[in-house]
């Protein structure tokens, strides 16, 4: 049965998880071809690639709204390409794009999507297992549809690469889109309020908790955060009093963050706080309790208040850099 | 006319036997003797609504007098088609109507059931309370007016009666109606008002009866049987749902109007709107979503916009019931404390309505608040909610010398079942640590479990995922069986509840006591020696430990045994959650914290302790001392306990 793949596109070539996405179709196409859809200019170079993963065409849609994201035009030249070489199956990776082009896909043929597979065996139906409940559950399901529409959860699936590498063919075309068609589309981009440096992503968290005193008390946490270019955290009574937003909040109910160095600022150690960032490789606390738990989980500790510590860091972080 | 009326109550009646007979099966016909009980107590003798006098006995009046003045509704049906019927002499009620002291009896129940209706008003118009706001208030004033109707009209017929020497039973014995009679003088004109009185009163009497059905005073008839059919066993234990019978059986929650069960949908039937849930509820009072009577009130509006149409409509697919009947948002709020069942006068079981709900939301849509997520993963994982190593699970207990259970040991006289809290948690374990040392100086052959102990699925079970529960219950009580274990002290109410209550429908069968009832006796008996300080102590009843499983007076008894104790005006079954029940430990609380309420509470009694027989209330109530910035130590009772033997 032949498949389809929904690529995604990186600045420095294709997605890895497409690649993953790729590897999945192949078990699935047998020996069926593999299709793949690419969108937006210079889209053809990724040709190069695919022959190691067995695709016998890349099809380029064009279109000046592909300079940017829009998924439902995506999915529309997905549809489009797929009723044209009736491919049975329709796949893409299981990221928050391809997850939302293949809803498109399913909303427009009103069939449904599994999202989310880490395997699938071909048949009618095909037999799927998927992730659900953040990995924790394993689902059999059987899905029915013409196309079946499936993404492949993220680094489910290795990649892999078929040796010898084929050619693969471009094919280039124009979707119809209609109007309806354009109206998901990035209109703007801003920058996150933390300076690009997402707090489950960043190398250096800067947290306090109900020690700053006041949502301005933040201040010399941000400078600190700013001056090791981490993103800046708090503990849960600093949300629940409405200092920082939810999304600042480290966590069990909140962020769950992996940093190199987690400095932690007149937070207590509340297990649900440390259950949110145990991944950190090490943790520096600054609190005036000695017998604070946080201690307990602590690499290092300066018992002393955090509003003489952090500034004194901050200045001699200056100083070093000779600012 | 009468047969008209009873045609119109029979149509709506039968409608609603059809719409509680739609409801999914639950058993709830067992355990007679306990519902007779109930019955007696609860409706004839007004026990939840007494809990509050004023209102209380405002409303036993007017129910008592109706259940007194029934003879003489079936005698005005019979008087008033001939004002001299000639009852055969040895009716019943022909003995009836000629005794002094019913007329009597009449004529003081008359008397207060209107002193009940002002006492209503009085309450509804002058003082105003806030659990009537939502209620349907126009419709109450009128029901208030159609009973005094009916009463007035009773008095004022008797006075006629009495006027026209009509009275079969000696006068003076009715002191309202023989004064009113003095108002009658021309006897041609009385007679016609005496027609006019026994009408009236017959006419509302079957305008109420075909106008009860459709209004929140519906309760008159269903009440009785919701209060027969209520929850007989330990109000923590929740229904399982069983997932071995076939699929078209299988049950996921309610999902729509059929999945509720059928006690479910006479519950909706039953609701009067008085309020006393929503004035109890925690998440209300701090300004949530939540209201356990506007969730009733919405899931009767349901019932009734869709229940007729599954049962005459061909192929109709009920609509889900979140969020249209309730949003996510009221089903999440919950604390499952409980504070609105004991309340309710008419034994709506509004926690397992919340729970139903959470049920299909999670399993069928896995719906639900995005934080509580990596707590069911912990859970299912991890075997605890906070995803720490199970072998760290009895690192509180090193160099305490207390038996860890491996596989073959000798059986303990007594298990002690820590609980992940108290295990895992830094504030928790101080309890943990209190526990064993107090067992182990009463000389007890105590054990734990140590890394072979698990969650109990609790809080997985309250957020609605049964499966996970179920798997945990069958886990947990395997091991239990294995290692031979026949008594468990729990110190956690939540692990207790579990343990005593949900783990027998799953075969294990243990003596199961909370560590106050335990450390109690173990004071009674001499075999504690406390010595006790000057401390002011307030003590903060736990939801799962006072409300759902009634233990209310060990813990006080140890208090008074290390203190001076203090009382909070919420307290013992009527105490107020510490905000952590219902997984509400992993969820992220919007607006006002429950906590910092409660905290406020004990804090006002100016106790310089609180004292806390949960982990999670320790830990929810330390966090409110600290947000509040009150100058108040919250402990275990157990640590309060051991501090007590230190000093002696």
């Amino acid at each position: 049965m032949s498949v389809l793949v929904v690529l995604e596109r990186q600045p420095e070539g294709i997605d890895e998880l497409s690649l993953q996405a790729l590897t999945f179709a192949r078990s699935l196409a047998a020996q069926a071809p593999v299709h793949a859809l690419a969108v937006g200019r210079d889209a053809a170079v990724l040709a190069t690639r695919l022959g190691e993963h067995r695709v016998s065409t890349l099809h380029v849609a064009e279109h000046e709204v592909f300079d940017s994201y829009a998924p439902v035009a995506v999915a529309r030249a997905a549809v489009e390409l797929s009723e044209r070489l009736e491919t049975a199956t329709v796949v893409a990776a299981g990221s928050e794009r391809g997850n939302e082009v293949l809803a498109h896909v399913g909303a427009l043929l009103d069939l449904p999507l599994a999202a989310n597979c880490i395997e699938a065996t071909p048949g009618d139906p095909v037999r799927v297992i998927r992730l659900r409940w953040g990995g924790s559950l394993h689902e059999e399901a059987d899905v029915r549809g013409a196309p079946v529409l499936l993404t492949v959860a993220p680094h489910a699936v290795a990649t892999e690469t078929v040796a010898p590498a084929s050619e693969s063919a471009i094919e280039t075309f124009t979707p119809a889109l209609s109007d309806a068609d354009l109206l998901v589309r990035v209109s703007e981009r801003t920058q996150a309020e933390t300076g690009g440096v997402s707090l489950g992503e960043a190398k250096v968290v800067v947290s306090c908790g109900r020690g700053a005193g006041s949502p301005e008390g933040f201040g010399i946490i941000e400078e600190l955060a700013g001056l090791l270019g981490g993103a800046v955290g708090c503990s849960r009574a600093v949300t629940m009093a409405g200092w920082r937003p939810h999304t600042d909040q480290v966590g069990q109910t909140g962020t769950k963050i992996a940093p190199d160095i987690y400095l932690a600022c007149g937070i207590s150690g509340a297990t649900q706080h440390m259950a949110g960032c145990k991944g950190a490789k090490s943790i520096l606390a600054i609190n005036t309790d000695p017998d604070a738990p946080i201690l307990a989980s602590a690499d290092y500790a300066v018992i002393g208040d955090l509003h003489e510590v952090v500034p004194a860091i901050s200045a001699e972080l200056r100083k070093a850099r000779g600012l | 006319m009468a047969a008209v009326a009873l045609v119109l109550f029979a149509r709506r009646a039968l409608l609603l036997v059809q719409l509680v007979r739609l409801g999914a099966p639950l058993a709830r016909f067992d355990d007679l003797p306990r519902r007779v009980k109930n019955e007696t107590v609860i409706v004839l003798g007004q026990k939840k609504l007494l809990q509050r006098v004023v209102p209380g006995l405002m409303h036993a009046f007017i129910f008592w007098g109706f259940v007194v003045l029934f003879p003489t509704i079936v005698l005005a049906a019979i008087y008033v088609v001939d004002r001299e019927p000639g009852l055969p002499a040895n009716s019943p009620l022909a003995w009836l109507e000629h005794q002094g002291w019913f007329a009597l009896v009449v004529d003081v129940f008359c008397l207060l059931v209107l002193v009940g209706v002002a006492t209503a008003f009085w309450i509804r118009k002058v003082q105003r309370p806030g659990r009537f706001h939502g209620s349907h208030l126009a419709e109450a004033d009128l029901i208030l007016g159609l009973i005094t109707g009916i009463v007035t009209t009773l008095l004022l017929w008797h006075a006629s009666q009495i006027a026209l020497g009509l009275n079969d039973w000696p006068s003076g014995w009715s002191p309202v109606s023989n004064a009113l009679s003095g108002l009658f003088a021309d006897s041609s004109t009385t007679e016609v008002l005496e027609r006019v009185f026994v009408w009236s009163h017959v006419l509302i009497i079957l305008s109420f009866l075909v106008y009860l059905p459709y209004s929140k005073h519906l309760h008159i008839a269903t009440a009785g049987p919701n209060v027969f059919f209520t929850r007989t066993r330990a109000p923590g234990r929740l229904e399982p749902l069983r997932f071995d019978g076939p699929d078209d059986e299988l049950r996921f929650g309610a999902g729509t109007v059929p999945d509720l069960t059928w006690k479910g949908i006479l519950d909706t039937m039953s609701c009067t709107e008085c309020g006393r849930c929503q004035d109890v509820c925690p998440a209300y009072a701090t300004g949530k979503k939540l209201s356990p009577k506007l969730l009733i009130m919405d899931l009767r509006d349901h019932v009734f916009a869709e229940g007729p149409r599954v049962l005459r409509e061909d192929g109709f697919e009920p609509t889900p019931l979140v969020p249209n009947a309730v949003t996510d948002e009221v089903v999440w709020d919950c604390v499952t404390c409980g504070a609105c069942v004991q309340e309710c006068p008419v034994a709506i079981e509004h926690v397992d309505h919340i729970v139903d709900l959470r049920r299909h939301l999670v399993m069928v849509d896995a719906r639900f608040p995005a934080e509580a997520e990596p707590m069911l993963r912990d859970v299912e994982r991890s075997s605890n909610p906070w995803g720490k190593p199970q072998d760290e699970r009895a690192a509180w207990a090193e160099g305490l010398g207390v038996r860890v259970l491996k596989e073959g040991s000798k059986p303990p006289e007594i298990l002690y079942w820590v609980g992940c809290a108290a295990s895992f948690d830094e504030r928790a374990r101080l309890a943990a640590e209190s526990t064993v040392k107090l067992l182990l100086a009463a000389r007890l052959d105590v054990a734990i479990l140590g890394p072979r102990e698990s969650c109990t699925g609790d809080p997985a079970r309250r957020m609605g995922n049964e499966y996970v529960f179920q798997s945990f219950a069958e886990q947990n009580v395997a091991t239990l069986d294995a290692a031979g274990v026949t008594k468990i002290v729990a110190s956690c109410p939540h692990c207790f509840n579990t343990l005593a209550n949900e783990y027998p429908d799953f075969g294990g069968r243990y003596e199961v006591v909370h560590h106050t009832e335990l450390l109690a006796d173990l004071v009674r008996r001499g075999r504690l020696k406390p010595a006790p300080s000057g401390d002011t102590i307030t003590y903060h009843d736990s939801c799962y430990l006072a409300r759902h499983n009634d233990v209310l007076e060990s813990p006080r008894e140890l208090v008074a045994a290390v203190g001076e104790p203090i009382e909070m005006e919420r307290s013992g079954k009527r105490t107020f959650c510490c905000g952590a029940g219902g997984a509400h430990m992993w969820m992220e609380e919007r607006g006002k914290a429950i906590n910092e309420e409660r905290v406020r509470e004990a804090a006002e009694t100016g106790a310089e302790t609180l004292a806390v027989a949960c982990p999670f209330c320790t830990i929810m109530l330390d966090d409110g001392v600290r947000q509040t910035g009150r100058d108040l130590r919250v402990a275990d009772v157990s640590t309060l306990l051991v501090e007590a033997l230190e000093r002696s």
